[in-house]
């Protein structure tokens, strides 16, 4: 990460920012009056969402005339009914669930991508690794059933034959690997390799998206509604994102202790906070967000979805992702 | 001698017998955890106690949020029961359908109701409190109803000679007689209420217990897990052990002997259940439209049926569907049989050796009000995930109410009965095998009625957590990809096992009860 880099960024985040004041500028009553809406992350509290805590926390919101409350996920918690409902105007999803979502008749759009590369990781141990998909084979591998279309692709997109690997069905937690249950887990490069560095052991992880499996993930879904007639709520609230997230990049420690100032009933702890901030980094920002802006996507990198959505067994067409909110928040 | 002396056990003897016994617990928890620290599954006793101490104030207001949110449904799910039974009890027609219906709403899965609750209650602490009362309301609703019939005719005509009504009749009699069958409910609702709070955090609650096992989970924190298991464990213990406290205090009066005519068999079968079939449908159909709550994930019978009957890939939809369900049933029924008789035996055993208590009952206490994500991955690993270690898993989250009620129920043994018995120096097998097994035999049916919907909930959770397979599964896959059709198919196809199992048991049970058991059988 270079200065220069740095600086066009933040040139570019403020400009934007800037211009996106300017058409709700426009109309004082939405700046008089502060409109409130709900954003529905898709987990826990934590570094995960930090950017949106920075949003909160300096008032970028709030300067745009929005008060919005962040709602949190859980083990059942599905993001899909509440933005359905319109008890959240945007909801926190991957490519994947919304895709099943849309077949299923929820009318979403894909509105912003956080995850520029898909979070998910085979992790394995040092001794014993997976640092290819071809050694995959022969190991037994812990993982949601639920998950086995995710394996399957993979398997597919690398030419490795899946009836080769166990598939061992698992609570989402490192313990099996840690306890020799199983060779490796399918799990979230951010999340349980954290766990087990903390615990003094240092994960092999092999992200997916560096073996063909391009999905977005922390996607933001909005309704073809809101997008109709909130327009200008939206602007706000992704324009928020949007400098909350490039702050976030800027210094990743003070997102973290804002992270863990805001909730200190999260049972959240700073050496796992940290290390999850970092191994986010490079998943949220490439050379792609540094012109563009964060958030944004390719045309390619939606043709590229839409095979790997292919092979999970999703239709999809490039109309599911709709641009032009960022499109409004980057002056564009 | 023998008989005598097994029976009148000196408090201090009892006091020394409880707490070498804890003290032997604690030694095996510790040992073992400390043989299991490579699979980080297990945090012992002194891990767990450092861990509290740094962290007292992060749990002190975890339990706090917990604890209220528990006991507010504790206390509402409680009332609901007790005013179900006063309704069924004046107006003995709607028994049935009242029933049925409640026996419908305990069928339902969390993770059909989670989201529902949390969309029409927003944030905060509504779905959490919700949760913990439907956890409860059940168990408490059966033995109520059993202990409202379990009161001797000629008080009953004493009442009825005074020229009293079917209130009076309530107050001053069924009332009275219901109160042990009352507070086995409450003791069985005191961990269901704790846990049913915690897992209603899941829903997306800001903060808790439930939440904080969810995170410490996944961060590998065994410490903290544990921490929280036990925290939760020992607050469901003293809430139980308060109970028993009150009931003792209240319940002075040696239970009487109870004899009543076997009733002429009802010939309403069939219309009762087709009624509760309609209501259920209406109240299904009627919630949804009245609360405005959205066809894409809140699904109508008509959207099942169509699912089901009518679309394109129906017929799809219906063998995936039956799959499930078979492999459910592979696993409820040993579950549901191996947790009826864990609990009954159990029961038996305290009855015979209550020195025993004093250890037993902190432990199914426990085991009940310990998040089943905590223990899991403990039974898988000594038992592994096929047929045992998942039949394992439902016998421990099934056993609880059977053992409560059999408890209770065993202490009903009449008093003129047993101090006969008294008089022939009859040992206690005899008064076992004569007075209290066939005293206990409505309570233990009680339990076996209230075990199923719990049985068939339990194995959806564990397929969900540890086989993968099976209708518990194949609904978090469902709500996961946002297929609610799959997932209210799934919700009716569980109501509808329940409601069988169900009436099997309550078959098994007539027969048994017209001979044992009179004034228990519904007319």
């Amino acid at each position: 990460m270079t200065l220069t880099s740095w600086t066009r960024r933040r040139m570019m985040a403020t400009g934007g920012a800037g211009l996106a004041a300017l058409p709700l500028g426009l109309r004082p009553l939405r700046v008089a009056a502060q409109t409130t809406v709900n954003l529905q992350l898709s987990w826990l509290h934590s570094v995960q969402f930090a950017g949106s805590y920075i949003a909160q926390e300096r008032g970028f919101w709030r300067d745009a005339g929005l008060e919005v409350s962040l709602m949190q996920g859980g083990p059942n918690a599905p993001v899909e009914p509440p933005v359905v409902s319109g008890n959240a105007l945007v909801g926190i999803s991957a490519a994947d669930y919304t895709a099943a979502a849309v077949a299923e008749g929820a009318p979403f759009k894909i509105i912003g991508v956080a995850m520029q590369k898909n979070p998910f990781a085979i992790a394995s141990l040092p001794a014993n690794p997976v640092a290819v998909p071809a050694d995959l084979m022969g190991k037994r591998i812990g993982m949601a059933l639920a998950n086995t279309p995710v394996l399957q692709a993979l398997c597919s997109l690398n030419d490795v034959d899946i009836d080769a690997i166990e598939i061992v069905p698992t609570q989402y937690s490192a313990q099996p690997l840690m306890a020799a249950e199983v060779d490796c887990l399918l799990c979230w490069e951010t999340d349980l390799p954290v766990a087990m560095a903390i615990q003094g052991i240092e994960a092999r992880t092999m992200l997916m998206a560096d073996h063909g499996y391009a999905l977005h993930s922390q996607t933001y879904i909005a309704t073809e509604d809101s997008l109709a007639n909130r327009r200008a709520d939206l602007v706000a609230l992704m324009a928020g994102e949007v400098r909350g997230w490039d702050a976030y990049r800027a210094d990743t420690d003070a997102a973290v202790a804002l992270t863990l100032a805001m909730f200190p009933d999260a049972g959240l702890d700073q050496p796992t906070q940290k290390l999850q901030a970092e191994r986010q980094v490079p998943l949220m920002f490439s050379d792609l967000t540094d012109r563009n802006g964060f958030g944004s996507w390719t045309d390619e990198a939606v043709a590229a979805n839409i095979e790997t959505l292919a092979l999970l067994g999703r239709d999809v067409m490039p109309d599911l992702w709709d641009r032009s909110i960022l499109d409004e928040v980057h002056g564009r | 001698m023998t008989g005598i002396a097994s029976h009148t056990v000196r408090p201090g003897h009892a006091g020394l017998t409880a707490a070498l016994g804890l003290l032997i617990l604690l030694l095996i928890w510790e040992t073992g955890a400390r043989a299991l620290s490579d699979s980080y599954i297990l945090a012992a006793p002194s891990e767990v106690l450092v861990w509290l101490r740094d962290n007292r104030g992060l749990m002190a207001r975890a339990l706090t949020q917990t604890l209220t949110n528990a006991a507010m449904g504790f206390a509402a799910g409680n009332l609901a029961a007790i005013a179900l039974a006063g309704v069924a009890l004046v107006w003995p027609g709607a028994q049935r359908t009242i029933m049925g219906l409640a026996l419908l709403v305990f069928c339902l899965p969390l993770v059909a109701t989670g989201p529902i609750l949390r969309v029409l209650l927003g944030p905060g602490n509504g779905p959490q409190i919700w949760l913990a009362a439907l956890a409860v309301y059940y168990t408490t609703l059966i033995p109520l109803l059993v202990g409202l019939r379990a009161a001797p005719s000629v008080w009953l005509d004493l009442i009825r000679s005074y020229g009293r009504g079917r209130g009076a009749e309530l107050i001053y009699v069924r009332a009275r007689a219901a109160l042990p069958y009352l507070f086995a409910g409450l003791q069985i609702a005191t961990p269901a209420a704790f846990l049913g709070a915690m897992v209603g955090e899941f829903t997306g609650a800001e903060r808790g217990m439930g939440v904080l096992t969810t995170r410490f989970i996944r961060a590998m924190d065994v410490p903290a897990v544990w921490a929280l298991a036990s925290v939760a464990a020992a607050v469901s213990i003293l809430a139980y052990a308060a109970i028993g406290w009150l009931a003792k205090a209240v319940l002075r009066d040696k239970p009487p002997i109870i004899l009543a005519l076997p009733p002429a068999r009802s010939a309403h079968g069939t219309r009762d259940a087709l009624l509760v079939c309609v209501l259920a449908l209406l109240l299904w159909w009627g919630l949804m439209q009245g609360l405005g709550l959205s066809r894409f994930f809140a699904k109508r019978p008509g959207d099942v049926f169509d699912a089901l009957f009518l679309a394109p890939d129906a017929a799809e939809t219906r063998m995936v569907l039956l799959d499930a369900l078979i492999q459910t049933i592979i696993y409820v029924v040993p579950g549901y049989l191996a947790g009826l008789a864990l609990g009954a035996g159990l029961a038996v055993l305290l009855i015979l050796a209550p020195a025993l208590a004093a250890v037993a009952m902190p432990v199914a206490v426990a085991l009940r009000s310990v998040p089943i994500v905590t223990t899991a991955p403990l039974i898988v690993l000594a038992l592994g995930r096929g047929a045992l270690g998942t039949t394992t898993l439902v016998a421990i989250m099934v056993f609880f109410p059977s053992f409560v009620a059999c408890l209770h129920g065993l202490r009903q043994a009449p008093g003129q009965i047993m101090d006969v018995f008294d008089s022939y120096a009859a040992g206690p097998i005899s008064r076992l095998i004569h007075v209290r097994i066939p005293a206990m035999l409505p309570a233990f049916f009680a339990a076996a009625r209230m075990s199923v919907p719990a049985a068939i909930l339990a194995v959806t959770v564990i397929e969900w957590l540890a086989t993968g397979r099976g209708i518990g599964s194949l609904m978090a896959l469902s709500a996961s990809l946002s297929d609610y059709d799959m997932l209210w198919a799934s919700v009716v196809a569980v109501a509808l096992l329940s409601v069988l199992c169900h009436a099997a048991v309550a078959m098994l049970e007539r027969r048994v009860l017209r001979v044992f058991a009179a004034e228990q059988a519904v007319t």
